[in-house]
């Protein structure tokens, strides 16, 4: 951990707080830390953790993890604190609802924790109808450059650097320019002969070749006469 | 190319004068045909008349004509390039100092199913080049995608995404998916005209393996602006990229032989010249007003869509007075070829089809003449075939009924004065003399051409090597051509009787194709081979021979198709200095940074072909890729015809969200493709597998999820 100033501590939902620490001669180093110990359930049995057993919760940690990667959380230290953070977020839900799996819970909190932050970054109310917002945070997420510019924001409560919240506030993914409709009508086209050509092929195949026994029966006939 | 540096002569050329072109060009064609033909006639009177010899006949005045106006386009060709002819688009105006401040050009990539990687590098090193010139912010790019395959769409989307990223090009390059692919890519390029097409003065088309110098795309709006009859400019795209042995003989004819060809070509249709479909720049409002094409009447092969859109777009376009010029000599554009046998006639299986049913417009009213004869000779390019076999055919029917009837060979003296003095043999063996030599004279020109000119010389590796590569070329193009006669002879039939030939997938071994496939497809050309071989051997010996190097083409198919379609005879014909192209040797920014980009893409394991249903696993677990996916969709909605669309397939029958289910609880194996598509048509029903897929308990997800799962584990 690097040596610094302490700028800031915001405590956030009861169970974390983020430090913001200035380093003398570096970059703002951010950090979430654990502000409440009891919810790891320390005082359990061993091999349980908030009443589930250690091999669950690590599947659920798996999971979550697994999902900040699909985010391109590739900072090891901010991803790692990112799963704690859901994880514990979880346990407090887990004494209280026991017959959900620790995956369960922690996919659900992911979800909230996520949907939470993009609804405050964006300023739009969370709805569960059509994740709307959850769509538009991710594109957002990845038109700002998160992966590449801001993990160390990811997740973070506010306040935001500008540039960031300006990026995901704009963020819009332009597949086309404005549409300008119109219709495009082809011109009638005479072909000439073969229109009537074709005016003969849709006659009927019994009709076709009734007209050729005709035909053939013209030059029998022809034939005989002339020999 | 011309400099800009030195302003082109300005030049008018008369109608009268592009008459007299026409007239003079096709006259010393028939003159020529006339001739031979005349000889052969007198040789088959020497022989004695017979009906057969009638048909043989007028066979080959056929296939004569069509060897004449070949040989005639080489000759002038050959003539006007040593000689110059200022009847050129680049010279009809000062277009080099012409402003394009005031343009906007749409550059449209319709892609259908393509290989996504090498579509994408093409447009970035287009791209890129459009930028070295200053003048990037007249142009938009769409990629216009009738994609329907679930994982080439999501492919797309995700690097279409990719590329903008990589090259700051949000709001200057545009994708966008159909939802149905109607009239395929004239139905594709229509929707763009009514969706965007009125925002562009210009569009220039491009194929999905095109690729142009971002130079010659602003000489060509300069051409445009120059001169403002002319209703579309198209380019001569030089063949690149060929790694096969065969791709490689492909690349090296064209790049040897057209610039002569398509000298010759230019010199007769000047201002009413033709549309290939690709690589050309069109001029939006004359083209949406009068290129929209007509349905046909009357049923298939001939009736419904017209398929080879290009030609009749061309001939409307001439037929409302507007010009339309081939660009013979600007350089700069590019295209890839198929790089081997079975492939080239899968796409000419495309081409015959679109070619045969240009005979319905052949009599259209309205249409001008030399549309007629650009039409024609399309569809020649084909019938051809049929008649070559006919005339084989006809001429062992007459060996044959001679040998039957049991007659000696007496022959009696020539009609013609001037042959009287020869005997037969010597008259037949001058007749073929002279075929060889109408078929090979511009071959010959085309290396005498190039000894002429230093730079070009240099470029393809000497006079020498040249020498032995179009030699190679010949001998390869003999064998290749009697299977192009089977071939296309198959097609042609198949198409009248309103069959489909059924080729499948391309059956890919580690190099090109494979022997197993390649013995499925050629196994009937050797039968013939093996079967007419034996019974012109049977029957005459002596013109066995003659027949050989037909026959060895069948016979050797198989052989043929797959050594020819191998990487590393190419290289190996490229180390010796065989086939080598100017692009090979001296090749240009656009294409090394091509070249460079599918290298590292290689490199990186980017063009690995991923597994089965990958697209449709992004689309749902990957968080980006679904938020693209998703949004896009939504954007799309706002279209009207495309919200209709949508509509229809949301109204299929079935529960989207029953089937949303169904791929979560038995993975992507439980849904057909279709089913597939209408999922992920569905931007309410996308957003809720992402967070589904996510949030649901392992055990409730099919095994193939939680592998794909697992997959973002580190």
């Amino acid at each position: 951990m690097a040596r610094g100033r302490v700028d800031a501590c915001e405590q956030s939902a009861g169970i974390y707080a983020t430090v913001s620490i200035h380093q003398p001669n570096g970059p703002e180093f951010v950090s979430i830390v654990r502000t409440d110990p009891c919810v790891l359930g320390w005082t359990e049995s061993p091999g349980r953790l908030a009443g589930r057993p250690l091999e669950e919760w690590n599947a659920a940690y798996a999971k979550v993890e697994s999902y900040f990667n699909a985010l391109r959380v590739r900072n090891k230290v901010l991803l790692g604190q990112l799963v704690a953070l859901v994880i514990e977020r979880a346990m407090r839900r887990a004494r209280t609802t026991p017959e959900r799996s620790a995956s369960e819970l922690a996919a659900e909190e992911m979800d909230h924790v996520v949907t939470e932050w993009f609804a405050e970054v964006l300023q739009e109310p969370p709805t569960n109808r059509d994740q709307m917002l959850s769509t538009r945070g991710r594109l957002a997420l990845l038109l700002a450059d998160m992966p590449g510019r801001w993990q160390d924001q990811f997740l973070r409560p506010g306040p935001w650097p500008e540039e960031f919240l300006q990026a995901m506030r704009d963020a819009y993914l332009r597949a086309g320019p404005d549409f300008q409709l119109s219709q495009m009508t082809p011109r009638p086209l005479d072909l000439g002969p073969i229109a009537t050509l074709n005016s003969i092929a849709r006659v009927r195949y019994s009709k076709m070749i009734g007209i050729w026994l005709l035909f053939a029966a013209l030059l029998v006939l022809l034939f005989v006469l002339t020999h | 190319m011309s400099s800009p540096a030195s302003p082109p002569v300005i030049v008018h050329l008369p109608v009268l004068r592009r008459g007299v072109r026409i007239f003079l060009f096709f006259s010393c064609a028939v003159l020529l045909t006339g001739v031979v033909s005349l000889m052969f006639a007198d040789l088959l009177w020497r022989t004695g008349w017979s009906t057969s010899r009638t048909v043989l006949l007028v066979l080959f005045i056929l296939l004569f004509l069509l060897v004449a106006i070949g040989c005639v386009h080489g000759l002038f060709g050959f003539l006007l390039r040593v000689f110059g002819d200022r009847a050129r688009i680049t010279r009809f105006a000062d277009y080099a100092q012409q402003s394009i401040a005031g343009t906007s050009t749409a550059i449209i990539i319709p892609i259908y199913n393509e290989d996504v990687p090498r579509v994408y590098e093409g447009i970035r090193a287009t791209y890129e080049s459009l930028r070295a010139t200053g003048q990037l912010e007249r142009f938009d790019f769409f990629i216009l995608s009738d994609s329907t395959d679930p994982d080439k769409w999501i492919e797309e989307e995700s690097r279409w995404h990719a590329l903008i990223r990589d090259l700051g090009a949000l709001g200057r390059i545009y994708y966008r998916r159909r939802c149905n692919n109607e009239a395929k890519k004239s139905g594709n390029v229509r929707d763009f005209l009514n969706t965007w097409g009125r925002r562009y003065r210009y569009f220039i088309c491009f194929d999905a393996d095109s690729l142009m110098r971002g130079e010659t795309i602003v000489r060509l709006v300069q051409m445009m602006e120059a001169n403002p009859q002319v209703g579309l400019i198209q380019t001569v795209p030089a063949l690149v990229n060929a790694e096969s042995l065969f791709g490689r003989i492909q690349q090296f004819a064209n790049r040897l032989y057209a610039p002569v060809f398509i000298t010759g070509l230019n010199y007769w249709t000047l201002s009413i010249g033709n549309y290939w479909g690709h690589n050309a720049i069109i001029r939006t409002e004359p083209f949406m007003q009068f290129c929209d094409l007509p349905q046909l009447p009357g049923r298939k092969p001939f009736g419904g869509q017209i398929l080879s859109h290009d030609f009749v777009e061309a001939a409307l376009m001439l037929k409302e007075n507007w010009r339309v010029w081939l660009a013979c000599d600007l350089e700069g554009s590019y295209e890839e070829g198929p790089q081997g046998l079975i492939e080239n006639a899968q796409r000419d299986r495309r081409w015959c089809q679109g070619n045969l049913q240009h005979a319905m417009l052949l009599f259209a009213k309205g249409l001008r003449g030399v549309s007629r004869i650009h039409l024609l000779l399309g569809i020649f390019g084909y019938l051809s075939s049929p008649l070559w076999l006919l005339f084989m055919l006809t001429y062992c029917w007459i060996r044959w009924s001679h040998e039957w009837s049991e007659l000696s060979d007496i022959t009696v003296g020539a009609f013609t004065p001037w042959l009287s003095g020869i005997s037969a043999t010597a008259h037949g063996f001058l007749i073929f003399l002279l075929c060889m030599g109408a078929l090979f004279l511009p071959k010959v020109l085309a290396i005498v051409e190039l000894a002429l000119d230093a730079r070009r010389r240099k470029a393809f590796g000497g006079v020498v090597k040249v020498t032995y590569s179009a030699i190679a070329e010949t001998l390869f193009s003999a064998l290749h051509a009697p299977l192009q006669m089977l071939w296309h002879t198959q097609f042609v039939v198949t198409i009248l009787l309103g069959l489909g030939v059924n080729w499948g997938v391309q059956n890919r071994g580690a190099d090109g194709t494979g022997w197993l496939h390649a013995l499925r497809r050629h196994w009937w050309h050797m039968l013939v081979g093996i079967i007419w071989g034996g019974l012109v051997l049977w029957l005459d010996p002596g013109v066995f021979w003659w027949f050989s190097p037909v026959l060895a083409g069948l016979v050797l198919a198989v052989p043929l198709s797959v050594l020819t379609n191998r990487s590393e005879l190419g290289r190996r014909a490229g180390d010796l200095g065989l086939f080598v192209t100017p692009e090979e040797t001296h090749p240009p920014e656009e294409i090394a940074l091509l070249r460079e980009r599918l290298w590292k893409l290689g490199a990186e394991g980017a063009l690995t072909p991923r597994p089965p249903d990958s697209g449709l696993a992004d689309a749902v677990l990957d968080p980006y890729v679904n938020a693209i996916h998703v949004s896009l969709l939504r954007e799309q909605r706002l279209h009207p015809a495309y919200a209709a669309a949508m509509n229809r397939i949301a109204a299929q029958p079935g529960d989207a969200q029953a089937l949303a289910e169904r791929l979560l609880a038995q993975g992507p194996a439980a849904l057909s493709a279709s089913e597939k598509l209408r999922l992920l048509s569905d931007p309410t029903v996308m957003s809720w597998l992402h967070r589904q897929a996510w949030m649901r308990p392992g055990h409730t997800l099919a095994l193939w999820w939680q592998k794909a799962i697992r997959r973002y584990a580190r």
